[in-house]
């Protein structure tokens, strides 16, 4: 073998540092929110809500991955990281796919699922502490609800305040 | 997969079945002298009579639909090795959902060896051809994992905002890759003078110390940039009300 020719695969090579290789999602790290499902320009990165087992799947499909790591931009928790991982061939098609499984949080009133997960209130819960306590909790109340739950405690505020209004416009309750 | 014969030396021809044009560029740069995919035995050929394996590029257009078809059918029946080189080959990559294409050659032919990568690098090339070879084995694996089995920590959420707030500013300057680098020069900086009586002062003062010592004029410039947003941004967060100067003064 001569001097030019490099001796690969026979001793292995490294990426260079700035090589963008196959994207690794942290599974400690990550928490469903699908910002990376949404920046994916290729789909790549799915996201999928399923019901009956109450989890949320992340579904990175390397074959589709065009390495342009927006997902390592728009990721608020810096859980995908473009690895310089390039030895990536392989006869079967599964062999390319990560799928990451995440509990959905469930509502407390109802106890249905929602649509987001156990991590993305745990996560918002350690934001908002640092606010003043009524804020905090006025902002827990709202976020542990389903998407109808919420939907329905806004329209009995509402009423609540309409009646009010109405019976205020009457002149009391007793005129 | 079916099985195939062990080959020794594999004749390859190259099938772009609507690519940009990378791939292609990549598979030229296996056969150069510094590559020398000629070393393993594999040698590109003129016809689809005279190749053992097909080295397809492109997400199958409806063009090249029956163009790919009649090169398979030419091939000799045996063995008919067929490796899709590149995202768009292996699945469609970023034109998957288009209606020109049909998405993948696997749509059309039985793929022995897929080589994912936008484009691939030569020597990801090599490793595919070498493990049709059998010279080198397989690394990737599907994997599934679970939230139960990872522990998850929210870690300081409030300052990590903050230092992605700054790198957004950074990449304007500096770009995507040296950015980290910028950043992590501020950030220990950020933890020096948070560890003095007078943070603010101390900051600016290192800054400043940094930016008279860095001989590079865009560095010291996105330094004095860093300072400036960081300032505006803490103000912000603490009108807000978190307390994020004593959180930055809590870091190791």
């Amino acid at each position: 073998m001569s001097y030019v020719t490099l001796p690969y695969p026979f001793k292995p090579v490294e990426a260079p540092p700035e090589y963008r290789g196959k994207p690794v999602v942290d599974p400690s790290k990550c928490i469903g929110c699908g910002a990376c499902a949404n920046a994916c320009p290729p789909d790549a990165i799915r996201m999928e809500i399923d019901e009956a087992k109450g989890v949320k799947r992340l579904i990175l499909d390397v074959s589709r991955c065009i390495r342009c790591a927006r997902c390592e931009e728009v990721c608020p928790m810096g859980a995908v990281k473009l690895s310089r991982e390039f030895e990536l061939a392989t006869p079967r098609k599964e062999d390319l796919v990560t799928v990451i499984e995440l509990k959905l949080f469930r509502c407390r009133v109802c106890g249905k699922p929602t649509e987001f997960t156990v991590r993305q209130v745990e996560k918002a819960k350690s934001l908002a502490r640092y606010l003043p306590k009524e804020r905090f909790e006025e902002i827990l109340e709202s976020m542990t609800l389903c998407r109808d739950c919420r939907r329905s405690r806004y329209v009995s505020k509402l009423v609540e305040i309409e009646i009010r209004g109405y019976v205020g416009s009457m002149g009391g309750l007793h005129a | 997969m079916r099985r195939k014969p062990r080959m020794r030396s594999v004749w390859v021809f190259h099938l772009n079945t609507g690519a940009c044009n990378g791939c292609d560029i990549e598979i030229l740069d296996v056969l150069t002298p510094y590559y020398d995919a000629e070393r393993l035995g594999i040698k590109l050929v003129g016809s689809p009579r005279h190749a053992d394996a097909l080295l397809v590029t492109g997400p199958l257009t409806r063009q090249t639909y029956y163009a790919a078809k009649a090169v398979y059918e030419a091939m000799p029946p045996t063995p008919r090795i067929v490796i899709a080189v590149g995202t768009c080959a292996c699945s469609g990559g970023i034109f998957y959902d288009s209606y020109a294409v049909h998405g993948g050659i696997d749509k059309l032919l039985p793929v022995d060896m897929y080589v994912p990568g936008c484009p691939p690098r030569p020597e990801e090339i090599i490793y595919g051809l070498a493990q049709l070879l059998g010279l080198v084995e397989k690394k990737v694996r599907g994997e599934t994992y679970r939230d139960e089995e990872h522990e998850f920590r929210p870690e300081a959420p409030i300052v990590d905002r903050l230092w992605y707030d700054l790198r957004q500013v950074l990449t304007r300057i500096v770009g995507y890759f040296d950015r980290e680098t910028v950043l992590n020069e501020f950030v220990s900086l950020v933890k020096e003078a948070y560890r003095r009586s007078n943070p603010r002062q101390a900051l600016r003062s290192l800054v400043e110390e940094y930016c008279a010592k860095e001989e590079d004029p865009r560095i010291a410039l996105a330094m004095r940039l860093l300072l400036n947003e960081f300032e505006t941004l803490v103000d912000r967060y603490r009108d807000e009300g978190y307390p994020v100067e004593d959180l930055l003064k809590g870091l190791e």
